[in-house]
């Protein structure tokens, strides 16, 4: 019988045309080798249970996978009608070619079109592809089109359960026909899964189109097939209780489509253990002897008139900036502050560092982290306080001297509010690094402290006298309307007084505490709710005027 | 040992100048920021007041129940601009009048005893729901005693148990330290009660020459 070999069919990328001729590799119809190696393969399964598969609705390469064939050409490759009638044999008046053509006009019962390439679009439209390449090439149209810079990608798939089931079904009626025969223990007993299938199809030209290599990656590429119209879902198990099960009829959109479900014949119940031990490797090992223990079997299959619908989603796993803030103005909130649709103060760390990084690398959104917060009029100063940045889903992933000309940009903006240090590209392991002991580190600040009277060489002497100075804290006033009323026990790990030429009561109070320490009311006593305290400490009225943080011990975004 | 380690370090860095000056470069720079940032954190003394406004001043808003259920029983009420209030008795309160001044507090008034509440999680399990002249303490002086009420209706989240032991605070301090206690009313309990109460400036001219 001749081969023939069928030009590349134009598909939509053209681009992808042109790399797919090019490679030799991965033609897109199977070469003279491979032809014959098919033949061969095809050959030595027995035809008329392939035929069997064929009248019920399977096709091509289910019935390849469903036979443990996983030559990925097979899957790749354009069907072409001599291809196929020698694989379901000549002479067969119902494999004429009117009914085998490659554009077969039924949709396969166990993929729902999958494996042949069929779907139905986001736009409802029909869209069939003739073989990996061309659904490769609409894929990556899509990136293109997104302006996606990727450097590798991970392929996910996402197929309904339905499927599985309709595998099943099929496998179990297999195995009660021709159980017996010689070559069913030898050629039946291992089964491809469809995700793998389609993966087999579609791989290996995505990543000759996209030019990079296929493998774990923050790039995502995620092809979901949905049924068209739900079928009932029996999807961990099936109602043990037997009887016919109700159909769920939905009309989707007018269209007059006949949903897939699995029809009991109603003997009984049905217990196939489906859904279970899916393994995402090569061949699905679900056992035909599970299948013994159902009593009943849904065979055959439905007709299926509507292929699934298929979603292509590309996104990239999060991407983290890590680096240092600091905060120069007294009126900037930390994050975004809006009371009433007012916003309090003028500005805020988590809008001016995430507006900035945002559009750099051309993400979705962002969200803001940091160890530890001040508040909006307590200034950030000294290293800085570690923050990280959340983008999602961005598009391309700045250069180190982009990242460096954006904190530029930050560091200079008017106004000065915000100092940005350190800024680079983190991974995920960093979130951890900042959580990690955020209880336990320490903290340094400068207080302006005015006192009821003159400051003496005692009280510096008194006040750098405390070591370790264990407080308790009741919750402050102004923030127990949202928080527990509890009484916490802070320590003052040391204090120095600076006093300031032409005040007498005016001075600076430098001091390290533990992390969660509220300076401001330690300095004046929160009416006696915290204690000791300064005031309390020199026995006058101590007030606070102002308040800025001038360390924030932790080892994290440092500079290296 | 650690000499050792010493003596290798020093003489590693006198045969290694750059690595000295490194470190000099690096120490400078320190340096440099230390004085930068010492001189971001002194402040103007021209911008300073001589007296400051206090914390209460700051951060809350004064008023005054004048002659609360019983003339002289002048109390007040700070209102935090998260709407928390905190009670306390007015500095011209009859009780500051007696001799001795406050001797003691008890919270074990009405029903139950005051100080004895435990008030748990942010959502304030536990607090008490009171009306405006449910009874807070009472604090007793050589001869009398006077009942302290709660003048706003709320739920009451602390009362200072510190007066118990410390009753001479509301003697030196009442406006801070020696204040009574923390109710937390709903926006339209709140909005009742402001209307009948005294801004700072009426309850002075109030009690003028007392």
């Amino acid at each position: 019988m001749s081969s023939e070999i069928e030009e590349a069919q134009d598909s939509n990328g053209t681009d992808a045309a042109q790399i797919i001729s090019r490679t030799n590799d991965h033609s897109v119809t199977l070469g003279d080798d491979e032809i014959r190696h098919l033949n061969d393969a095809v050959c030595s399964l027995p035809s008329h249970a392939v035929k069997d598969l064929h009248s019920a609705g399977v096709c091509i390469r289910c019935i390849f996978r469903l036979f443990g064939i996983h030559d990925h050409a097979y899957f790749r490759s354009t069907l072409s009608p001599s291809v196929m009638c020698n694989i379901l044999g000549e002479g067969d008046s119902s494999s004429s070619e009117s009914n085998e053509s490659e554009l077969k006009p039924e949709v396969c019962r166990i993929c729902l079109g999958i494996l042949q390439f069929t779907y139905r679009d986001e736009k409802e439209m029909l869209v069939k592809r003739k073989n990996g390449d061309e659904l490769a090439a609409s894929i990556a149209e899509l990136l293109r089109q997104e302006g996606h810079q990727i450097d590798g990608f991970s392929l996910e798939v996402s197929i309904p359960p339905i499927i599985f089931e309709n595998e099943q079904a099929v496998r179990l009626y297999m195995k009660k026909k021709y159980g017996s025969e010689i070559w069913f223990q030898d050629r039946f007993s291992e089964c491809i899964s469809t995700k793998d299938a389609l993966k087999f199809a579609i791989v290996n030209p995505l990543e000759t189109i996209l030019d990079v290599k296929s493998g774990p990656s923050s790039v995502r590429v995620r092809l979901t097939y949905t049924e068209t119209k739900p079928s009932i879902k029996p999807s961990k198990s099936v109602d043990r209780n037997g009887g016919l099960k109700r159909r769920k009829t939905e009309t989707n959109n007018g269209l007059d489509t006949v949903h897939v479900e699995l029809v009991g014949n109603g003997t009984g119940c049905c217990n196939l253990s489906l859904g279970q031990g899916s393994p995402s490797s090569g061949r699905s090992s679900t056992g035909l002897a599970e299948l013994e223990s159902s009593e009943c079997f849904n065979f055959p299959l439905e007709r299926v008139n509507e292929p699934c619908h298929l979603v292509f989603v590309y996104y990239r796993a999060p991407m983290y900036f890590g680096g240092r803030y600091l905060k120069f103005s007294r009126n900037v909130s930390q994050t975004r502050w809006i009371i009433d649709d007012e916003r309090m103060g003028e500005a805020s760390i988590e809008e001016i560092i995430g507006g900035n990084i945002l559009p750099m690398c051309q993400g979705e959104s962002y969200k803001f982290h940091a160890a530890g917060r001040e508040d909006i009029d307590v200034r950030m100063l000294g290293s800085g306080r570690p923050f990280l940045v959340e983008v999602q889903n961005a598009r391309k992933v700045p250069s180190e001297a982009l990242i460096k000309e954006i904190e530029t940009r930050m560091n200079n903006l008017e106004g000065k509010l915000v100092g940005v240090k350190n800024l680079s590209l983190v991974t995920s392991h960093s979130w951890d690094l900042m959580r990690e002991g955020e209880a336990e580190k320490q903290k340094q600040y400068c207080a302006l402290v005015w006192i009821s009277r003159p400051l003496e060489d005692e009280d510096l002497q008194c006040i750098a006298s405390h070591k370790d100075l264990q407080i308790l804290q009741r919750t402050p006033v102004r923030v127990l309307h949202r928080r527990s009323p509890l009484e916490r026990g802070k320590m003052i790990h040391w204090m120095k007084t600076e006093q300031i030429t032409g005040s007498s009561q005016y001075f600076l109070l430098h001091l390290c505490t533990q992390a969660g320490t509220y300076i401001k009311e330690f300095v004046h006593g929160d009416l006696g709710r915290t204690h000791p305290s300064i005031g309390s400490i020199l026995r006058c009225r101590a007030e606070i005027l102002q308040l800025d943080v001038t360390d924030v011990k932790m080892d994290c975004f440092l500079a290296e | 040992m650690n000499n050792e380690a010493n003596n290798l370090e020093k003489s590693s860095a006198r045969n290694n100048p750059t690595q000295n000056l490194d470190q000099e470069l690096k120490e400078e720079v320190e340096g440099d920021e230390e004085e930068k940032l010492h001189e971001l954190l002194l402040p103007d003394i021209r911008d300073l007041p001589t007296t400051p406004p206090s914390s209460v001043q700051t951060n809350f808003v004064s008023y005054f129940a004048p002659d609360f259920v019983k003339p002289g029983h002048d109390q007040y009420v700070y209102r935090h601009a998260n709407g928390l209030c905190v009670i306390g008795l007015a500095p011209t309160h009859v009780a500051f009048k007696d001799e001795g001044g406050i001797t003691a507090v008890d919270f074990n008034v009405g029903k139950s005893d005051r100080s004895g509440i435990k008030v748990t999680g942010k959502r304030k399990k536990n607090a008490q729901h009171f009306e405006t002249n449910t009874a807070l303490c009472k604090v007793c002086t050589q001869n009398d005693s006077y009942i302290v009420r709660c003048c706003v209706k709320g739920s009451l989240l602390e009362v200072n148990d510190r007066l118990i032991k410390h009753p001479e605070l509301l003697n030196s301090s009442a406006d801070r330290e020696g204040y009574i206690a923390i109710i937390m009313p709903k926006p339209a309990d709140w909005l009742k009660v402001k209307a009948s109460l005294l801004g700072l400036e009426e309850y002075k001219k109030l009690r003028e020459g007392s």
